[in-house]
């Protein structure tokens, strides 16, 4: 990128940096107050300005730290499932079918992405439990006489909801990094004798892992902070953070709230920071961040 | 069976898994829960609501706020990215809405309006939203600046034009596909989006948070159902208007060349 791009005048920096400046305050203010509130003690209706770890004592020693616990396993063990599910489909787009398909299935795969997912949710809700079609078509064809119970409100319908809400997703950050790979470069391997399970651990794999820690993210976060979902389909009592939080915002704790928002913002920042470390965001943004 | 075979076995399998939840709040919404007969009652029912009026106003009215406000403050950030020498930085704090779940979002905007004492409005829920729509819009615009060569445009400062006028001549043709997926990607998002603005919309609904404060308080409904066939309704509409738009725009280009 040459210098005359670079350039920089008072009124490119005020045209673009007042914009962009009021969406950092926008977006860190909030995150760095939510952390102060955290400190602050609560009054029975409302707060107190002033430093106590009241509230983070009482998040770490009670039952809102299972909760914490479970959203970590069941998100990152959820990530792992959908990450495996959406390779495969990104794999098979890209190296299956023609490019003309290729543009339709992702297309098809779009579309029932953009209808909100608390609606899919409901719908799941209702073809998971023990009436619904699922249960039905099991006894009709004669694997089970009575209906199915672990089917709705169990990790295994919360698994599914997560995975029929984010999954479709991370499609296409996986086929975004595999589409980008030269052709050349996997029949080279070819031809220099790796056998085809070589080429994609030593080839593909590799030059796909921008894309695959991208979908791994977004998997995650989503998971973790989920609130619809684990209502839904996890039924009375089943708690991830997202409910955790909502909950105490409920009843107007919001110390309390703060505390554990700020938790959860932690440990994010804490894997985006490992990301960027591992990944350079120029494997990831190519040639936007220059030369 | 072959692996070809296999592999149309899959991806179909997919989206079948993937289509499957659209048809159900239809037949709820036609099936009577006492009687199990099939009527269109519940559709009539939902247009006679008041409060779903009101929040169906406020849905459309959000999604033209935020399809305007989030792909100009995306170009804005997009520019940013190349005309100051901080990308990295500029990038991360962009993005980072992305990587902060929905509920903890919700928690520190509502605080903070809360602490400057601004109100729940629709103000409220718009920013919201576009904090949420932002990453996304900025991450098309930039993809699709990359793939312009900066070069067009120190030819136009070289035949003498300022930087306003590169921009709108040279740059902004070239990347305007970019900036109106932006654009529909913030309205769907918009449209779409439950959980942050339920934390701050105070007294307001949106469609979206309507059949979500009506699950909490008082369960589905054949109406609700009706509600949500209707929303996919108009989800796939939109989609199918894209669609149409796409193919025009594609055929008026392909004229033009030919």
């Amino acid at each position: 990128m040459s210098f005359a791009i670079k350039r920089r005048d008072a009124g490119t920096i005020a045209l673009l940096g007042g914009p962009v400046l009021i969406c950092a305050v926008a977006i860190i203010a909030p995150l760095v107050l939510t952390l102060m509130v955290s400190f602050w003690e609560r009054q029975m209706i409302g707060m107190k300005p002033g430093f106590t770890l009241a509230s983070y004592a009482l998040f770490f020693e009670g039952a809102r730290f299972t909760v914490l616990q479970r959203s970590f396993w069941v998100a990152a063990s959820a990530t792992i499932i959908m990450l495996a599910i959406a390779y495969l489909v990104a794999y098979l787009a890209t190296f299956k079918l023609s490019p003309q398909r290729t543009r339709i299935f992702l297309f098809l795969l779009s579309v029932p992405f953009l209808v909100n997912y608390v609606i899919r949710t409901f719908a799941w809700a209702y073809l998971l439990g023990r009436t619904g079609p699922i249960n039905g078509f099991l006894q009709l064809i004669g694997l089970t006489g009575a209906p199915v119970d672990w089917l709705l409100f169990s990790d295994f319908s919360v698994y599914l909801g997560l995975i029929a809400a984010y999954m479709p997703f991370m499609v296409y950050p996986i086929w975004l990094s595999l589409s980008a790979i030269d052709r050349r470069l996997i029949e080279a391997s070819w031809m220099l004798g790796e056998p085809p399970l070589g080429t994609f651990l030593r080839v593909v794999l590799p030059l796909s892992l921008p894309g695959v820690s991208a979908a791994a993210i977004f998997g995650f976060v989503g998971s973790f902070g989920e609130v619809a979902v684990s209502q839904i389909l996890g039924g009375v009592g089943y708690q991830l953070m997202g409910n955790a939080i909502t909950s105490s915002l409920d009843v107007l704790n919001y110390p309390m709230a703060a505390a554990m928002s700020s938790v959860v913002v932690g440990c994010m920042l804490l894997m985006l920071t490992l990301w960027l470390r591992f990944f350079d965001l120029r494997l990831f943004l190519g040639k936007m961040l220059g030369r | 069976m072959t692996s070809r075979s296999l592999v149309w076995l899959f991806l179909i399998g997919v989206l079948v898994f993937l289509y499957a939840p659209l048809v159900p709040p239809v037949l709820l919404a036609m099936q009577d829960p006492a009687t199990g007969t099939m009527n269109f009652t519940s559709f009539g029912a939902i247009a006679g609501d008041q409060m779903l009026m009101g929040a169906l106003l406020n849905s459309v009215i959000l999604a033209i706020i935020v399809g305007i406000a989030a792909p100009l403050l995306g170009l804005a950030a997009a520019q940013a990215v190349r005309a100051f020498g901080i990308p990295r930085l500029i990038i991360t704090v962009i993005l980072l809405p992305l990587f902060i779940p929905g509920a903890s979002m919700g928690v520190s905007t509502s605080l903070f309006f809360k602490l400057t004492a601004i109100p729940p409005s629709l103000f409220t829920m718009a920013v919201v939203q576009i904090l949420w729509a932002l990453p996304f819009a900025f991450l098309i615009i930039l993809t699709v600046m990359s793939g312009f060569d900066t070069i067009y445009l120190e030819a136009a400062y070289t035949c003498g034009s300022n930087r306003l006028q590169a921009f709108w001549d040279i740059e902004l043709p070239q990347i305007a596909p970019g900036i109106s997926g932006a654009a529909i990607f913030s309205i769907i998002l918009s449209f779409n989006e439950t959980v942050r603005t339920a934390i701050v919309q105070g007294g307001n609904n949106t469609v979206q948070t309507f059949v979500w404060s009506r699950y909490q308080q008082v369960g589905l409904t054949p109406n609700m159902y009706a509600l949500m066939s209707l929303i996919i309704a108009v989800t796939l509409l939109l989609i199918l208007a894209l669609v149409v738009l796409g193919r025009r725009g594609q055929a008026a280009t392909t004229a033009n060349e030919g």
